[in-house]
Order: C-alpha cells, then structure tokens, then sequence
C-alpha cells in the first residue's frame, strides 16, 4: 500500500514537473502572439461592447445585426462553399501526385500546382477582377475557342468570383500540406489493394483519406480562418450588397469612424472563426487521448 | 477502333492537364501581359502596345523598389527565423508532453489569423509607439511572426508529435543526453514539417502589408505595401511588377528549402 | 555549416539595402490616394525641394487610395498620440476631406495656414470647411477633385445631362451605366449624395450649409426609394477604380469617376482618349486633397516650407496642372497666369468653367451624409 502511495506522490510531481516544462517551453510563442495580438485584441474588443459615454452596451451588436445579417450569411455561404471546393480540389490533385501511374503527368502537375501559393490575397483580387470580368480573358477564350456565343458571356465578378479567387489561392496550400502527408504514408496497404484490384479512387477514399484526415483538417481550417479575414479579395471583386465581412469592417471605419460596429463586427467574424475552429480541436483533442 | 481504347486515357489525362494549366496560368498571363501593357483599353482583347515604362517608374532611384524588396527579404527570413525558434519548443511542448488546455492553446495562435485585423492593428500601433518598438525592423518582425506564428506552431507540433517515441527511447536508453537525444534524433525526424511551415511563415511575411504599415511606416517600408496601394488603385502595371518581383523570393526560397530536404516535405503534418 | 554562411549573406544583403543611417534630415511625406501622387512627392516636389534646402531629404510613403488611406493616416496619428509619444512620424501628411475633419476634430493637426506665404492664395471654402467641420487654418488644398460622368462616345452618342434624363436613359439602356455602390468609395458615395439633392432643390441648400435637421430623413428615404428602383438597370462596380476598370473594358458605357483617377487612368494608357467627362445637372460633389501638419510632427518648421513651396503658383502650374491635369489647389487666379494658355484651357476640355462653378458642388455636412449613406443601407441595399 506505502509504496504505491508513494508511486502517485513520484508520478504526481512528475507529470507536475512535466507540465512545467511544457509552460516553459511554451512560454516564448505565447508571449509573441499574447503581447503583440491578443493585448491589442482585447483593447479593441472592448469597444465594441462600451457605448460613446464608457458604459456597457449591446447596441453595436445590434446595429451591426440589424445592418449586416445579410452580409454575415453571405460572408458562411462564401467560405464554407469555399472550403469544400478547395477540399475537393485538393483531394484530387494530392491523391493523383500519390496514386498517379503515369510518371510525367505526375511531374508536370507536381510542377503546375504551387504556382497560386507565391501570390498574394490583393493580387489574386486583382487578376480574377480582369480575368473574371464580362469582357475579361476567361469570356474571351472561351468565346474565341467558339464554346460559348458572345451574347452569353457574363460576368462572374460576384459570389462566383470571390469563391474562384479564394479557391484558386488556397488549393494550392492546402493541396501541398496534403501531398506531403500522403507521401510519407507506407506504400503496402497501397500497393495491397491496388493488387486485389481496387480502383484508384476507391483506394484514395477507403485507405489514404482516412489516414491523412489531420492534415487536411488542419490545412481547411486554415484556409477557413484566412478567407473570413481576407478584405482585399471581395473589396476588389464584390464590394457591393450582398459582401463579405471585412469590407462592411473597413466601411465602417473609413466612412464613419465607427469603430464600435467594426469591432463587434470582428467579434462576430471571430465567432464564425471559432466555430471553424472547433473541427480542428475536437481531431486535436481526440488525438492526444489516442496517444 | 482498336487504337482508341489505348489513346483515349492519354487524351483525357492531357486534356485535365491542360485545362488545369489554363485555370492556373490564365489569371497569371493576365499579371504578365499587364506587367508590360503601356497601353490596354476596350475594344482591344490584348494590349496595344508594350513597354518597359512602368518598369522604369518602379526602378526609378527615388522610388526605393530595390531597396524595399531587400527590407522585404531581410524581415521575412527574421520572421522565419524568430516563428521558429519560438516555434519549436512550443510545438514540441504541444506535439509530445501532456498539457491541460491543449486545445485552447493551439487556438490562442489561430487568432491572429481568425479576425478581420483592421481594428486591432491600431491598438497595435499604439502598444509599439508606446515600447518604442513602432519604425524598427524588430517591431515589424514581431507582428510578421505574431501572424505567422499559427503556421509554424500547428505544423511544428504536428511534426513533433509524429515523431516515433521508441527511436528517441532508445537514443536514451543508450545514455544520450535529454538535449542530445532532442538534438540528433527528435529534431531531425521533425526537420520536414518544420521546413515547410518555415516556408508559409516567410510567403505570409512576404505578403503582409496592414501590420508594416502601422508599425513600420515610415522607417520601414516594404514592397508590399507599393504593391497593395497600386492594386487598390486600380493601378495593374504597377502592381503586376511588384508582385512578379515578389515572386522572385518566395519562389527562391522555397527551392532552397527543398534542396534542403532533399524530399517531398510535409510528410507528416498532422497526423 | 554552408546554412549558416547563407544566412549570413542574406542578412548582409538584407543589412546592405537597408543603406547608410541617415545623417541628414528626413522630412516625412504620408500620402493618401493613388501611386502617382506618392510618386509625384518622390520624383517631382522633393528634388526640388531637396536642392533648395541641402541636408534635406523627402521622403514619400502612400497608405492606398480612397477614405481608407487616410484613415490610416488618422489611426497612425491616433496611435502616437494615445501612446504619449513627444514627437510623431509625419511631418506633412495628404488626406481626404473626411479625414482632415476627424483629425481636427482629435486635435491632431497642427494650425499652420497663417504661418505660410501660400495661405493667402486659396480661396475655396473648402479651405476652411470640410463636410461642415471647421478645418480652418488646418489644411492647405493640394489639389481640388471632382466627380463626374465618364462616357465612351462610341457607345454613348447623346449622354444625359442631368440625373433626371438618366433615369429615362438607363431605361433604354440597360446595364450601361455603372457605379459603385456606397462601401466601395466615394465616387459612388457622391452619385448618391449627387441623386438625393437632385430629388428636392430646397434640399441641396440645407445639405451644403445646414442647419441639421433629423427630420430630413424621411425626404431623404423616399428619395432612395427610386435609387432602388434605378438600381435594377445599372451594374454596381468593384470601387471607385473598379468604376474605370469596367469603362476600361467596356462593360459599362458610362459611369461616376473621380477626374482626377480618370486622367490618370488615360496616362498610364488604361483608358480610351476618346472617353469623354460630363458634370451633370444639379451637379456632383468634388473634395480638395489637403496638405496638413500632424500637431507634433518632429520636423515642422520644414513641414510649413514643404508645403509653401508645394502651393506656390509656379509648381501648382507646372506639377499639378501640367503635369495630371488636375484642379489647381490654390485659386486659379494665380495659376492661370503661370503657364500659356493653351496648357490651362486643357484643364477644361470637358468641363468648362462655368459648369464647375455651378455643378460641382461639396459634400453634404456630415450629419446629413450619414443619414444618406446609412440611409442608403437600410433602403437600398436591405
């Protein structure tokens, strides 16, 4: 009995000891983001609840509900579409580099996909405004190549655009974050059921998703997380009603200096973030209950 | 008849191929005609004419572009280094010991990514002009990496945590050192991860301009921030060049980091 | 071992392009608005001003077009100010009508115009008035702006000369005029402003010189009512730039742009020289870019000789006339005498003199543009 009370008491001071070492460890990054984000953060975020006399309020929220509702569907709609194609896209692109069986075609997409990765959110606005655009390249090509009638080009410099540009930047980085896990998976179960005959898309959904679900959840949420904060992509494709977030944010300010509706705005932007989020803790926290 | 069956899956494969081609190169064409168009206006599909005049007014010797890409690079690989160094125990605290809150804790670094940061870059301002950190390279590395942060800290961890214990308990059993073992075992393995997230640290510093712009400006300027207020201006051949100079590192160092590994990286983020 | 020599060379590099500390003094220059205007700090006031006060060296940063730009301005000013910093960053900074009302009104500028030979050449009440705050003796116009109509005469044989005969016009000519909406900046802000006075005639003089009255509201809201309804025949466009970015390829036919960005636009080749300006009846707002002194900028005694210099007649001839086509800031008296005739009929091409001085008009007070803006939100675009 003594000595396996004295176990618990070895074992307790030990995993106490641990725990401290992993604070310390800790300790550097979260001072990074605590001092110079999360500080500032939350002297913003106050703001958004006090009313112009410093007393508590929930009027910003209000207006910014009773103004921007719309907006805030428009803005889950946006990104969750987006995500889901981006998903998609990657999953394809990640499980041909893996699964591919014809050599070159696997270099020239290995070489073909990153190219997004190097540009910025503001540029790739830019290019999807001229690419996009009734009389933009894509409608040219398209109508120069006789697959569409002149009169039938239109515009996608709407929800369609922002989902374009949003997916065209971000597949890429979520697709090599997923190729690289692929790849480091062990070829023989692979290998095994290719030889019993299993089609290739059954072997990418039945052995190699499963196993690299972390990593891609992880890309998705960041991928999530960034487009909710992205202003440049809709203010230089879709600005107008219904817009994302982030523009009625930066219309707030730079119209009104509102900044209480802009920060309950971000609070509330925050709020969809976290629920983003809560995917990426429920795989993190099964994880380490696995281990 | 009998040809078909055999060409038509090379035909489909390149047409994919092609059409993906287009759907990434299309967008980027468009940077490149508009980084040499001097002259481009409807009716006209293509430029009317061409010319380097733009390239000129960015490399004109008043303008600094030179120099704001050589600040740009500086930060970028200071933020690269600075995300990791904090990263790096972080993420192995994260990815091997048992910690209460874990998950609380790896979204504290989605923060700074997960709100619309207008707003807080002005309390941020405030907080560096008041440590005297505001107009210092120091300062901007240190919102670069508070940004960044989430990429190296999640990867890191992940890295660390797919690390096979039984390899560093026999370096142990063998009586390496709790650094050594860390040293020559655990890190290694880990390398991967940890040079890909490296790389998105430096493509987010690269890009970043609203943090540079409040706590550099005007000591420090970057070409992002040309970049940004010429797209937003709706000025294409200014920001086209800017961005195809952008380019030029990232691409760099992302094939500096490959050599490096030698392998396709990201082995093991996440699992 | 070779890592660590890489590393070191791209911190020398890195250090390398950093330069020399500076011995000199550095006079600093934060601009709202487009590339060119930080551009033309850099390349044409400051050479100049650099070698009329040697050991002087300007330099230009921009903080992107539009309200946002100087906005960020304000919040940089804000942020030194609330961080009890001695001396601030800018020394002259260029902002937007809105922006230099809300500094004013934060006490962050500095009271200058007396203290300078220049402030005696301009004339304009915006000089002394922005959106009804009294900027007066704060801010010094760099150049005035003006809304107007854009049109390409190949696809718009008569355009409309007033907001009535556009209504009917769009009606026939679906989907052929454009503008931005109220979010994505102020050319559009103004065709709404523009649209509600034209609705009422007695409205207009109480938007431009008060008092406020909340009860306008109403009026206000019916007069957006058929904004809504005109909105069903028009495209809304991606901002103020994405309003020329469309007239660039030829989506829309004809919409408001700030003349200023439109000849900018025409130099950097991006728009057809046959597209022409129209200032249609009652009129569209314009706003002045002001220069103003940040109320502790560390160099202001430079700052004030910046700015002298900037508004002296000779180099608003031959910097902002001349060289943009832009609305001289300081009363065009002095100017016009500065350069030959043909070089300042230029400035008129389109718009005459007569049709600036009865149809541009300035922004409605403050109290009154947010009722209309917001106004703008709930009826138009809910």
């Amino acid at each position: 009995m003594a000595t396996l009370a004295d176990d618990t008491v070895v074992e307790m001071r030990r995993s106490g000891d641990s725990r401290f070492v992993a604070f310390a460890l800790l300790a550097p990054a979260l001072l990074v983001v605590g001092l110079f984000f999360v500080v500032p953060l939350v002297l913003s975020a106050v703001g958004a609840f006090r009313s112009t006399e410093g007393a508590f309020t929930l009027a910003h929220f209000a207006k910014a509900l009773d103004l921007y509702t719309r907006d805030l569907l428009f803005t889950i709609e946006i990104v969750v579409l987006s995500t889901l194609l981006i998903a998609a896209v990657a999953i394809a692109i990640a499980g041909y580099l893996t699964l591919g069986e014809h050599p070159r075609a696997v270099a020239i997409l290995r070489w073909l996909y990153r190219w997004p990765l190097f540009i910025p959110f503001v540029v790739a606005g830019q290019i999807m405004r001229t690419f996009l655009a009734k009389n933009g390249m894509l409608n040219h090509v398209l109508i120069g190549s006789g697959l569409i009638a002149p009169i039938s080009a239109q515009s996608m410099l709407d929800w369609r655009g922002i989902v374009v540009a949003f997916v065209w930047k971000q597949a890429p980085f979520v697709t090599l974050l997923l190729a690289g896990a692929m790849a480091a998976l062990e070829r023989q179960h692979i290998e095994a059921a290719r030889n019993l005959g299993a089609p290739r898309w059954r072997v990418l959904v039945d052995i190699v998703l499963p196993q690299v679900r972390g990593t891609l959840l992880v890309g998705l949420v960041l991928s999530f997380v960034a487009m909710l904060s992205v202003l440049s992509v809709p203010l230089m494709i879709n600005p107008n009603s219904p817009t994302m977030i982030t523009v009625d944010v930066a219309y707030r300010i730079n119209t009104f200096a509102d900044y209480a509706v802009a920060n309950a705005l971000c609070l509330l932007s925050l709020l969809l973030a976290a629920f983003g989020a809560a995917f990426y803790l429920r795989h993190a926290v099964r994880k380490v209950e696995d281990a | 008849m009998t040809l078909a069956p055999r060409i038509l899956p090379h035909l489909g494969r390149a047409l994919v191929l092609a059409l993906l081609a287009f759907a990434i190169f299309g967008p980027l064409l468009n940077l490149v005609l508009w980084a040499f168009a001097e002259k481009w206006y409807f009716p006209s599909k293509l430029p009317l004419e061409y010319g380097l005049t733009f390239w000129q007014r960015v490399f004109a010797p008043r303008g600094n572009a030179l120099a704001s890409l050589g600040t740009s690079i500086w930060i970028a690989v200071l933020t690269v280094i600075v995300s990791l160094v904090v990263a790096i125990p972080a993420g192995y605290a994260l990815g091997r010991l048992k910690l209460p809150w874990r998950g609380l804790i790896l979204l504290a670094f989605l923060l700074p990514q997960a709100v619309p940061n207008l707003p807080v870059y002005v309390n941020i301002a405030q907080v560096f002009y008041r440590i005297g950190l505001a107009g210092t390279i120091t300062g901007v590395v240190l919102v670069h990496a508070s940004h960044g942060l989430v990429l190296a800290v999640w990867i890191a961890s992940a890295a660390f945590a797919s690390v096979d214990a039984s390899l560093e308990e026999a370096a142990r059993n063998m009586g390496a050192s709790v650094w050594t073992c860390f040293r020559t075992v655990t890190l290694p393995l880990a390398a991967p991860g940890l040079m890909a997230s490296a790389i998105f640290v430096f493509l987010e510093s690269v890009d970043e301009f609203t943090g540079t712009y409040f706590v550099g400006v005007p000591d420090v300027t970057t070409l992002p921030l040309l970049m940004f207020n010429a797209s937003m201006g709706g000025n294409y051949q200014i920001a086209s060049i800017t961005a195809l100079l952008l380019l030029v590192p990232s691409i760099a160092f992302m094939l500096v980091v490959e050599r490096f590994l030698k392998a396709d990286v990201l082995a093991m983020v996440g699992r | 071992m070779k890592v660590r020599i890489l590393l070191l060379s791209i911190a020398a590099l890195g250090l390398a392009s950093i330069g020399p500390a500076a011995a000199e003094t550095t006079l600093n220059v934060v601009s709202a608005g487009d590339q060119n205007m930080v551009d033309y700090v850099n390349n044409y006031l400051g050479p100049k001003f650099e070698q009329m006060n040697p050991g002087v060296k300007v330099r230009a940063v921009g903080t992107g077009p539009g309200d946002s730009g100087s906005q960020k301005i304000y919040e940089k000013l804000e942020a030194q100010e609330k961080a009890g910093a001695p001396k601030w960053d800018v020394d002259v900074a260029v902002v937007h009508q809105r922006g230099a009302a809300t500094m004013v009104e934060n006490k962050l500028l500095m009271k200058y115009r007396d203290q300078v030979k220049a402030g005696k050449l301009v004339s304009r009440d915006t000089a002394k008035n922005a959106l009804g705050a009294d900027v007066d003796g704060y801010v010094l116009p760099m150049f005035h702006s003006q809304i107007a109509f854009a049109y390409n005469p190949d696809l718009v044989k008569t355009p409309p000369k007033s907001f009535k005969e556009l209504e009917e016009w769009v009606k026939k000519n679906p989907k052929q005029f454009g503008y931005n909406g109220v979010k994505g900046g102020m050319s559009g802000v103004g065709f709404v402003m523009g649209w509600v006075e034209a609705s009422d005639p007695g409205m207009r003089n109480m938007f431009e010189k008060g008092p406020y009255d909340p009860k306008m509201k109403a009026t206000i809201d019916k007069s957006l009512e058929s904004l809504k309804a005109f909105n069903q025949y028009v495209v809304m466009t991606p901002g103020n730039a994405g309003t020329l970015d469309m007239l660039n390829r030829g989506e829309i036919a004809m919409g408001p742009v700030w003349v200023d960005m439109f000849y900018t636009w025409m130099s950097d080749g991006k728009m057809n020289p046959k597209v022409k300006l129209e200032l249609p009846a009652p009129g569209l707002p314009g706003q002045p870019m002001y220069y103003v002194i940040p109320a502790k900028a560390e160099h202001a005694d430079l700052a004030k000789k910046f700015i002298d210099f900037a508004e002296s007649p000779e180099v608003q001839a031959d910097g902002i006339v001349k060289q943009f086509n832009w609305y001289p800031g300081i009363d065009p008296q002095y100017v016009q005498s500065k350069m030959p005739p043909k070089e300042w009929n230029k400035l008129f091409t389109d718009i005459t003199p007569a049709d600036l001085a009865s149809k541009g008009r300035p922004f409605p007070l403050s109290n009154y543009f947010t009722d209309i803006v917001e106004g703008y939100e709930r009826v138009v675009l809910k």
